[in-house]
C-alpha cells in the first residue's frame, strides 16, 4: 500500500516535468503550427548556459536565473528570426526538416562549448524527503510539479484573455485572415518561440538541478512527445493532464516490469494513441478539405 | 523534366529513355568506367570512406522513395537498417544461410517492419507520423539493445563477410564492387519505379493525398508501399553494413544516424533521382574529413577551449547545413545543378 502511494506521487510529480516540456511544444503549435523536435536540445543548451552562470562564473542564484532567462528570449528571437521565418509557408515536410537541422546545431553547439558531457548544478531546492501519509517524496519533485502547475495557469490565462494571446489562437486559425486584420505575424510567431525558449529554459534548469545535465536531457525532450500526442497537440489542459498520465504509466510499468522496460513506455504509448486515437485526449480533429 | 533542345522522338521506346543522347551515353559510360577503375586508384585510407558511402546511398535512395516521392517522414531509418542488419547477421552467421538469400530476406523484413509502423500514416501525416517512427527507432533499438538471447546487447554481434559461391568479399576492394554493384542496381530501381504507375501515385499523394484520392489512387496502400520499399531498401543497406563492418551492435543505428539520412536527402534533394547521390557523397565526404582531418588539427592549434570541444563541430555544421539548404535552395544541390545544365544549354542567353 505504501509503495502504491509512493509510485503514484513519484509518477505524477515526474509526469509533470515532461508536461513542463511539452508546455513548450504546444504553445508554439498552438501560434504557428511549426512541430518543435528540438525541444530536448532546448533544455540542454539552457541547463548547461545555466551551469555556466553558476558553477562557473559563479553568480549568485537569482542573477544567474535572470541571465538565463535573458539567454532564452535571445535564443528564442534568434531561431524564429533566422531560422524559421523564411521558412513561412513552406510545406510541413520543410518545416520539420529545419527543426531537426536546429536540434542537431545546437546539439553540437552545446558539446562544443561544454565538451565535458556531464555538469551538476547547485541544488535549488531543500533536499528532504516530504513525507505524505505514508509516503515519502522528494521534495525536488514536489517544487517541480508545482512550478509546471503555475506556469500551466499563467500559459492558459495568457491564451484565454491577453490581446498577444488571442492573436496568437487566431494566427494558428488562419494566418492570412489575421494578417488581414492587422495582427503583426511576424510579432506573434517570434513571441511564441520566445515563451517556448523560457518555458524550456525553467524546465531545463528544474530537471538539471534534480538529476544532471547531460545528454538524457534530450531523451526526455523525446519522451515530453509523447504527452503532446496523448494529450492533443493543441492543449496546455492536454500537457498538464496527459504529463501524470504517462509518468504514472512509466512508474508502474516500471516497477512492474523492471527498469529498462521504463523507457520504452512512453514510445509505446505514442504508437497505441496514434492507432487508436491520433489527435489526443484534447486535441481537436482537423476536417480537411480539397 | 527538362529536355535537351534539338531532340526528337520517333518511338515510344526512345521517348522512354533515361539517356538520350551520344554526349549522354559517352559520359554515362565515362563515369560507369570512373567507378569501375576508381578502387585501383584511390589512397587506401578512401576506401572506408568511398565504401560507407556506397552503403548509405542505398539507405537514402530508400528513404527518398518514402520521403521524397510519396511525402511520408520517417525518422526511424537507421532503426529499420538495424533490423535489416541484424537479421542478416544472425541469418548468415546461425543459420548459415548463403548472403544473397540473407539480402534478400533482411531487406523483407526491414520492409515487414517498416510496414507495421506506417500503419498510423492511414489516419495521420505531417507531424504525427514523424513522432510514431520517432517512436518506431526508439522501440526497435531497445528491443535489440534487451533481447540479448539474441542480439547479445551492447556486446553486437560478429558477422562474416559476404561471400557468393565460392567468392569471399574478404577485402576493401572485392567489398568495393559488391556494395557498388548494389547500389547501381538500387539508384536504377528507385529512378525507374520514380517514372513508373507507382511513382506517379507517390508523386501525386506527396502533392496532395486528398485530390490523390478522389482520382482513384488507394492511397493507403500506395503509402504502405512506400513504407514497405524504403525500408526494403533500408534492410539491404543493414546487411551490407553489417558484413562490411564484420561487427555491429545496436549503437551503430542511433536517432542522430535517422537524422543524418534525412539531411543528406535534403542537402541532395526530394523527390530527384539526383539528390540522394549529391548529398550522401558530400556529407559523408565532409564528415569524415571533418573528424579525421580538420577535428585533430583544431585540437591541436585552438588551445583555449577546453579539450573536446570539436566533437561538436560535426553535428553543429551538419546542422547549419541543414538549415543554410532548407533557407536558400529548399530543393537541394540537384536543383542547383538542374539550374546550371539548363542555363548553360540556353548560354549566352538567358532563357
Amino acid at each position: 500500500m505504501d509503495i502504491l502511494i509512493q509510485n503514484i506521487l513519484t509518477g505524477i510529480a515526474t509526469g509533470m516535468v515532461y508536461a513542463l516540456i511539452a508546455l513548450g511544444f504546444a504553445l508554439i503549435w498552438k501560434s504557428s503550427r511549426v512541430a518543435n523536435l528540438a525541444l530536448g536540445q532546448l533544455v540542454l543548451i539552457s541547463s548547461w548556459f545555466t551551469y555556466s552562470m553558476l558553477v562557473q562564473f559563479k553568480f549568485p542564484f537569482w542573477l544567474g536565473m535572470i541571465l538565463t532567462i535573458a539567454f532564452a528570449v535571445l535564443l528564442g528571437w534568434l531561431i524564429e528570426r533566422i531560422a524559421l521565418r523564411p521558412l513561412i509557408g513552406q510545406p510541413i515536410l520543410s518545416l520539420i526538416a529545419i527543426t531537426l537541422g536546429l536540434a542537431y546545431f545546437l546539439e553540437g553547439f552545446t558539446s562544443f562549448i561544454w565538451p565535458q558531457g556531464q555538469g551538476n548544478l547547485p541544488k535549488v531546492f531543500p533536499q528532504a524527503s516530504i513525507r505524505i501519509g505514508p509516503a515519502m517524496i522528494q521534495q525536488e519533485l514536489l517544487w517541480a510539479a508545482v512550478i509546471s502547475l503555475i506556469l500551466f495557469i499563467l500559459l492558459s490565462v495568457f491564451f484565454k484573455y491577453h490581446r498577444m494571446g488571442i492573436a496568437m489562437r487566431a494566427t494558428a486559425d488562419d494566418q492570412l485572415a489575421v494578417q488581414a486584420c492587422a495582427v503583426p505575424v511576424n510579432r506573434v510567431f517570434s513571441m511564441s518561440w520566445i515563451f517556448a525558449c523560457v518555458v524550456a529554459a525553467i524546465g531545463g534548469v528544474l530537471i538539471s538541478s534534480i538529476a544532471a545535465i547531460n545528454y538524457g536531457l534530450v531523451e526526455t525532450g523525446f519522451k515530453s512527445f509523447s504527452v503532446v500526442i496523448l494529450g492533443g497537440m493543441e492543449s496546455f489542459l492536454g500537457c498538464i493532464v496527459a504529463g501524470p498520465i504517462i509518468g504514472l504509466c512509466e512508474t508502474f510499468g516500471g516497477s512492474q516490469f523492471g527498469s529498462s522496460v521504463k523507457e520504452l513506455i512512453p514510445f509505446i504509448i505514442i504508437v497505441i494513441v496514434i492507432m487508436i486515437k491520433p489527435f489526443g485526449l484534447f486535441g481537436e480533429e482537423r476536417i480537411e478539405r480539397i | 523534366m527538362s529536355l535537351p533542345c534539338g531532340i526528337r522522338n520517333f518511338s515510344y521506346h526512345t521517348d522512354v529513355a533515361i539517356i538520350r543522347t551520344r554526349t549522354q551515353w559517352v559520359l554515362f559510360i565515362l563515369f560507369m568506367l570512373a567507378l569501375f577503375i576508381m578502387p585501383l586508384y584511390l589512397p587506401v585510407s578512401w576506401y572506408d570512406t568511398v565504401n560507407s558511402i556506397g552503403i548509405l546511398l542505398i539507405a537514402v535512395v530508400g528513404l527518398n522513395i518514402l520521403m521524397g516521392y510519396c511525402g511520408q517522414l520517417s525518422l526511424g531509418h537507421a532503426g529499420f537498417m538495424a533490423v535489416g542488419a541484424f537479421t542478416s547477421a544472425l541469418l548468415t552467421g546461425n543459420l548459415h544461410l548463403p548472403f544473397l538469400l540473407a539480402l534478400v530476406i533482411s531487406g523483407l523484413s526491414a520492409g515487414v517492419i517498416g510496414l507495421i509502423f506506417g500503419i498510423p500514416s492511414l489516419r495521420v501525416k505531417g507531424f504525427y507520423l514523424a513522432i510514431a517512427t520517432i517512436a518506431a527507432q526508439f522501440i526497435i533499438i531497445w528491443v535489440l539493445q534487451n533481447w540479448t538471447d539474441i542480439t547479445h546487447g551492447s556486446n553486437g554481434l560478429d558477422v562474416v563477410p559476404a561471400s557468393i559461391f565460392n567468392l569471399q568479399f574478404d577485402s576493401e576492394i572485392k567489398q568495393y564492387y559488391l556494395i557498388f554493384t548494389i547500389a547501381i542496381i538500387s539508384v536504377l530501381f528507385a529512378t525507374n519505379l520514380a517514372r513508373s504507375r507507382i511513382g506517379r501515385a507517390f508523386i501525386a499523394i506527396r502533392d496532395n493525398d486528398l485530390a490523390a484520392e478522389v482520382m482513384g489512387i488507394n492511397v493507403f496502400s500506395y503509402k504502405l508501399l512506400a513504407f514497405f520499399l524504403g525500408c526494403f531498401l533500408a534492410g539491404i543497406a543493414g546487411s551490407l553494413y553489417a558484413q562490411y563492418r564484420g561487427h555491429i551492435s545496436y549503437e551503430d543505428f542511433t536517432f542522430q544516424q535517422s537524422i543524418l539520412y534525412i539531411g543528406m536527402l535534403i542537402v541532395g534533394g526530394l523527390g530527384s533521382a539526383l539528390g540522394p547521390i549529391l548529398g550522401t557523397v558530400l556529407i559523408e565526404t565532409l564528415q569524415k574529413s571533418l573528424t579525421n582531418t580538420v577535428a585533430p588539427w583544431l585540437e591541436h592549434t585552438v588551445t583555449f577551449m577546453p579539450t573536446g570541444f570539436s566533437s561538436g563541430l560535426n553535428l553543429m555544421l551538419f546542422g547549419l547545413a541543414i538549415i543554410l539548404i532548407l533557407i536558400f535552395e529548399p530543393r537541394g544541390l540537384s536543383h542547383l545543378w538542374a539550374l546550371f545544365k539548363s542555363s548553360y544549354r540556353m548560354w549566352p542567353f538567358s532563357y
